[in-house]
């Protein structure tokens, strides 16, 4: 049950409900800003009957060639409306927009440790693409992986086929 | 010597500026500036170089040097684009945007043919928002280049004309600029250079802000339409539709969008929507009708234009089944939507869904394991009236078949457990109950609170919120309302201690801070809610979402020190991103999404009105003031906030009040934000607001009348005096207006504004007639000065005598915390203003001196000086009394709650934390506020 629509300023006066949630970082206003006025098609939020945001993703499209992507940089879903499906319609969304850009694949990082976000897009058709070690900092630094769904432009399927050996954070990009 | 510099080797002066640069981005200011004095001793004219030491300057803070430079350097008119930006940072830091344009201007004169000065010139229009500017500068550009962004910021410039310049408030401006603004884009389609998505969505939002929909809905149809790549054209038309009324079309293309996803639930609105206009007017041809009976079989060739249909559809949605392995909440819902329209309608509902009570019980059924089922069916409770509610509320808890002597069996069951609950108390359900029914329930839900983390939530990640967590939670909210109904601080002591408890198992479970953030402000334990606050690592625009909640109490506890800091880093993010803030619209013309702009300028207008911002600046110059130790810092001292430009009438209250999880019957009826009660305390906080920023007006006139020489000081004396003459006629009208502190039968609702503890404490009375004292003694007419000493003193009495009365009452008092913070307020704001009096005494007392410097042999004044005196003294005195007041003000460390904790099954562990937390708050509060009277005492006499 969700109402989809562009990210708009004011709703980062709304997230709070989404953002409290240890996992979901809140990041400086220059941020949203950038994705924003850079890519709006790509921030959506969904929204609930009540009017509270139940989620929202933040994307771009990068790179050149055939390395030229859909990219999701943050997904979130509020604790009260995990379980809904709500997440795989902001994906849906996110990779309907990357086809529609004549993009070759939806790229993603994750946590090596987060386990459900990772059971959560392998249903969605993501396979794991590479390792990124120590690519979130923290204590101790954390690895992450790369995790890609080709797109109908790449036909012969070459973005997703997985690397043999981790890279490092610099060789990424 | 400049031009030398120009055709000096790039690579040279590039290699040589280099390490400044990274100085200046590892934040190393000073070092930076080393390295500047370096290379301009081997390149003395090297103006980049002069540049980036201006910006080292000021960034070490020496303002005035920094500019000095700069002006030096607007002399040699640089030219070269590395000059330029290090000087337009420098601009930029100092809130001079104009002074970026203007040295744009002059490097175009230099170089009119270079592309990046004109962008940089068009940008630094958009950041002083000179929409007539920008339209010049970027049709320049395009001429000079003609490409098709320079050509469509030159249009939105005219929009932005139309919309919030000359055309915002006068209708006929503002239809010649958008129909300019339509010609422009018109020329572009009639040369065939419209292109991007961005443009045509240009040309939309033009033909929008002119109504001219169906000339919207044409380009959509046309070839202008396929260019709207990313965006769905379906979705574009539908607002264009509904506007035109053209409910067929709105029908059909819903019906479109539900077949392939039915969770749609905006779609949904407009679809039921649409169903009832089509009934009302029964504007479906007969053609349409004739062919619906022809063609029943394909969807999307007949409109919905009854009920039945609608609900028909709905039916046949639902046995479609589900989308991604979910069963979708969509059609279930879509049904009460339908349901709520035939009974504003006036049609009787029940012969289409059967009773409404029903639909909520299958959809409890359906989802009630789901813990969004609540908010989901909260929105349509107001289809029941109060009987029936409660009649649902037993219901629901009957289906769950957890008696008083059952634990659930499953998590699912508890999960329905706790939805019922939860709609229980929706229903009012807990109103009206004994005291004794509440305390009992409250006893259930810990309990069942500790039987679902002891069964289903022992293995859970750091970061998981636990699955019985509501029901603690939920207790906790009754707590609060047993301490309403019995008038005792016990029942909100436990909740302390309950959600401690809760947060020590799951530690990120921010219902639980928020709420003890709220519970430990209640009964004025500032360290309580600080330590809550902290862990919430609130960032960023948080700062001004829920800032509030801390700021607004914080001040009032006593805990000068914590205040201090709280307001600086919250202080820091307000002015911070007042700087970028102008930069983000810049991002909007860089990448084309004219879309967002409109959004963008609202953000900024909203961010910069803050009340809180606001009141955070103010409340941190008065405490600056309140703290000071010598009177000489005061005259260096910036005591006007925000650059005095405070728009009254803008000031918006961006509290996030949704985020407080609420089962309070209120929440069926409007949004918290929306509620008038909030509306009205907003109105007394931007009274306090006002009143209080006078106190500001007035000491800063003051000061600058000391600061004046004796041709001037007339004028500044006329100054002061303007401001006491408003803060009379502000202070009058408030007064005599009733305002009633904000009910605090809510547990979510804020705490009550500060105007009536001000008011109360009569600021007004005491400070402004310090301030009519000072202005006697300026004017040097002093008859009256005498009787108004006498009347400060009168005033002084009755409020320290107040807080004398207040805290005896508080020491005898069996229930030492019910009123401890409303006591704690009066007794803080009694220092402050004493603390101010004393400030002002001081400046009399420098006004009254004879300047220094010219060695005139005449004296004080005696009898002003015998009138100080007697002031001063009657300040100490008041000071003594508060002080020895304070001196006997304890807490009790022991405060007996075992009974109710062992109701609850909890350890008297956590009680002792939560007391000590109290007492702890208390005793630093008293010991830094008898801290600051003896400063002041030391002040005055010394």
């Amino acid at each position: 049950m969700t109402t989809l629509r562009p990210f708009t300023c004011n709703d980062m006066y709304k997230f709070n409900n989404v953002n409290l949630d240890p996992l979901t970082e809140t990041y400086g206003l220059s941020f949203y800003m950038q994705y924003l006025a850079h890519w709006p098609e790509y921030f959506q939020v969904a929204e609930s009957p009540s009017g509270e945001i139940m989620g929202y993703i933040m994307g771009k499209a990068e790179g050149h060639g055939e390395n030229w992507h859909g990219h999701v940089t943050a997904l979130t879903v509020s604790p009260e409306y995990r379980r809904l499906g709500v997440a795989a319609t902001l994906m849906n969304f996110l990779e309907d927009v990357s086809e529609k850009k004549r993009a070759y694949f939806v790229d993603l990082f994750v946590r090596v440790s987060n386990k459900v976000a990772i059971n959560m897009y392998t249903n969605l058709g993501y396979i794991v693409y590479r390792t990124v070690l120590e690519y979130y900092s923290g204590d101790p630094d954390e690895d992450a992986y790369d995790m890609r769904k080709a797109c109908s432009r790449d036909v012969k399927q070459k973005s997703v086929i997985p690397l043999k050996n981790p890279v490092r954070p610099e060789d990424v990009e | 010597m400049a031009s030398k510099v120009h055709v000096q080797d790039n690579s040279v002066v590039e290699r040589r500026l280099r390490p400044i640069y990274e100085w200046l981005d590892s934040g190393n200011n000073k070092k930076a500036l080393q390295e500047c004095d370096k290379v301009l001793k081997k390149t003395p004219n090297l103006l980049c170089a002069k540049a980036l030491k201006a910006l080292s300057i000021l960034r070490m803070g020496r303002e005035a040097e920094c500019v000095s430079i700069l002006d030096s350097l607007i002399e040699d008119s640089p030219g070269d684009d590395a000059t330029l930006q290090a000087m337009t940072l420098c601009y930029r830091e100092l809130q001079q945007q104009e002074q970026i344009c203007t040295l744009y201007e002059n490097a175009i004169k230099l170089d009119p043919a270079n592309e990046e000065f004109h962008t940089q010139l068009f940008m630094s229009y958009v950041r002083i928002g000179d929409f007539k500017l920008q339209q010049q500068s970027a049709l320049n550009l395009y001429k000079l280049k003609p490409k098709n962004p320079y050509y469509c910021w030159a249009v939105m410039s005219v929009v932005q004309q139309a919309t919030r310049g000359s055309g915002e408030f006068d209708s006929t401006k503002r239809g010649v600029l958008l129909s300019l603004a339509e010609r422009m884009i018109d020329k572009l389609i009639a040369e065939s250079k419209l292109d991007a998505e961005q443009e045509v969505q240009l040309y939309l939002m033009i033909l929008e802000l002119q109504d001219k929909l169906e000339e919207a809905l044409q380009v959509l149809n046309g070839p202008l339409g396929d260019k709207l790549v990313c965006s769905s054209v379906n979705l574009y038309k539908l607002p264009y539709l509904t506007k035109l009324r053209k409910w067929s079309d709105v029908n059909l293309i819903c019906k479109g969008i539900l077949i392939e996803s039915m969770d749609r639930w905006d779609i949904w609105k407009e679809y039921i929507a649409s169903v009832f206009e089509l009934m009302k007017a029964d504007v479906v041809d007969e053609e349409r009708r004739e062919e619906n009976h022809a063609n029943g079989e394909c969807e999307l060739e007949y409109v919905d234009d009854t009920p039945e249909k609608a609900h028909e559809f709905i039916c046949r949605l639902v046995e479609n089944g589900d989308d991604n392995g979910y069963l979708l909440r969509g059609p279930y819902l879509a049904r009460f939507e339908l349901c709520s329209n035939l009974i504003r309608q006036g049609i009787d509902s029940g012969d289409l869904l059967g009773d409404v009570m029903e639909l909520f019980i299958e959809y409890f059924r359906k989802f009630g394991h789901r813990s969004c089922c609540v908010s989901d069916l909260r929105i349509y409770l107001a289809l029941l009236d109060g009987e029936r509610r409660i009649e649902l509320a037993n219901r629901l808890i009957k289906d769950v078949g957890i008696s008083s002597t059952s634990v659930p069996q499953t998590e699912q069951q508890m999960q329905r457990h706790l939805c019922s609950l939860q709609l229980s108390r929706l229903c009012s359900n807990h109103r009206n109950l004994s005291s004794d029914h509440l305390a009992a329930l409250v006893t259930a839900f810990s309990l069942h609170y500790q039987h679902g983390y002891q069964t289903y939530g022992l293995n859970l990640l750091y970061t998981d919120q636990g699955p019985s967590d509501p029901y603690a939670i939920l207790a906790a909210h009754i707590l609060y309302d047993l301490s309403e109904s019995t008038q005792s601080s016990k029942p909100i002591i436990t909740a302390l201690v309950l959600l401690e408890n809760l947060l020590m198992k799951s530690p990120c479970s921010f219902n639980a801070k928020l709420l003890s953030l709220r519970l430990f402000h209640t009964i004025g334990a500032g360290i309580g809610a600080h330590q809550v606050y902290e862990t919430l690592d609130l960032k960023h625009l948080q700062m001004d979402s829920l800032g509030y909640s801390h700021c607004a109490r914080l001040p009032t506890t006593g805990l000068l020190t914590l205040t201090a800091t709280l307001l600086d880093s919250t202080l820091k993010f307000f002015s911070s991103n007042y700087k970028d803030s102008s930069d983000h619209l810049t991002f909007c013309y860089k990448y084309g999404s004219f879309i967002k702009l409109n959004d963008f300028m609202d953000f900024r207008e909203k961010l910069n009105n803050s009340f809180h911002y606001t009141m955070v600046a103010v409340d941190r110059i008065i405490l600056n003031i309140v703290q000071c130790t010598s009177i000489d810092s005061l005259y260096n001292a910036n005591i006007l906030p925000k650059d005095n430009n405070i728009e009254w009438e803008k000031l918006r209250d961006n509290h996030d009040l949704s985020v407080y999880i609420s089962w309070d019957p209120e929440r069926i009826e409007s949004t918290p934000e929306d509620a008038r009660e909030i509306k009205d305390l907003f109105i007394q906080n931007v009274h306090f607001l006002k009143l209080r920023t006078h106190i500001l007006w007035a000491l800063s006139a003051s000061v600058n009348i000391i600061k004046s020489h004796d041709s001037a000081r007339n004028s500044c004396v006329d100054t002061l005096r303007g401001v006491q003459k408003d803060w009379a006629d502000i202070y009058h009208k408030i007064s005599t207006t009733k305002s009633v502190p904000i009910k605090q039968n809510l547990v979510t609702s804020p705490l009550p504004s500060r105007l009536h503890s001000h008011l109360d404490c009569r600021y007004f009375e005491i400070l402004g007639q310090l301030f009519n004292l000072f202005v006697n003694i300026s004017v040097e007419d002093t008859a009256n000065c005498g009787a108004i000493v006498t009347d400060v003193q009168s005033n002084f009495k009755r409020l320290t005598g107040v807080v004398v009365d207040l805290v005896g009452q508080q020491r005898r008092s069996g229930d030492c915390y019910w009123k401890r913070r409303s006591v704690l307020e009066t007794v803080v704001n009694a220092v402050e203003i004493i603390s101010l009096s004393a400030t002002i005494c001081l400046l009399c007392n420098d006004l009254a001196k004879p300047p220094q410097n010219k060695r005139s042999k005449k004296k004080m004044d005696a009898s002003t000086k015998c009138v100080l005196n007697d002031l001063a003294s009657v300040i100490k005195n008041e000071l003594n009394t508060i002080d020895s007041c304070l001196e006997n003000w304890t807490l009790p460390d022991e405060f007996d709650l075992s009974d109710r904790l062992a109701l609850l099954n909890l350890s008297a562990n956590g009680q002792n934390s939560v007391i000590e937390n109290i007492v702890n708050s208390h005793t630093t509060a008293v010991k830094e506020l008898r801290t600051l009277l003896k400063a002041k005492l030391k002040m005055l006499s010394g």
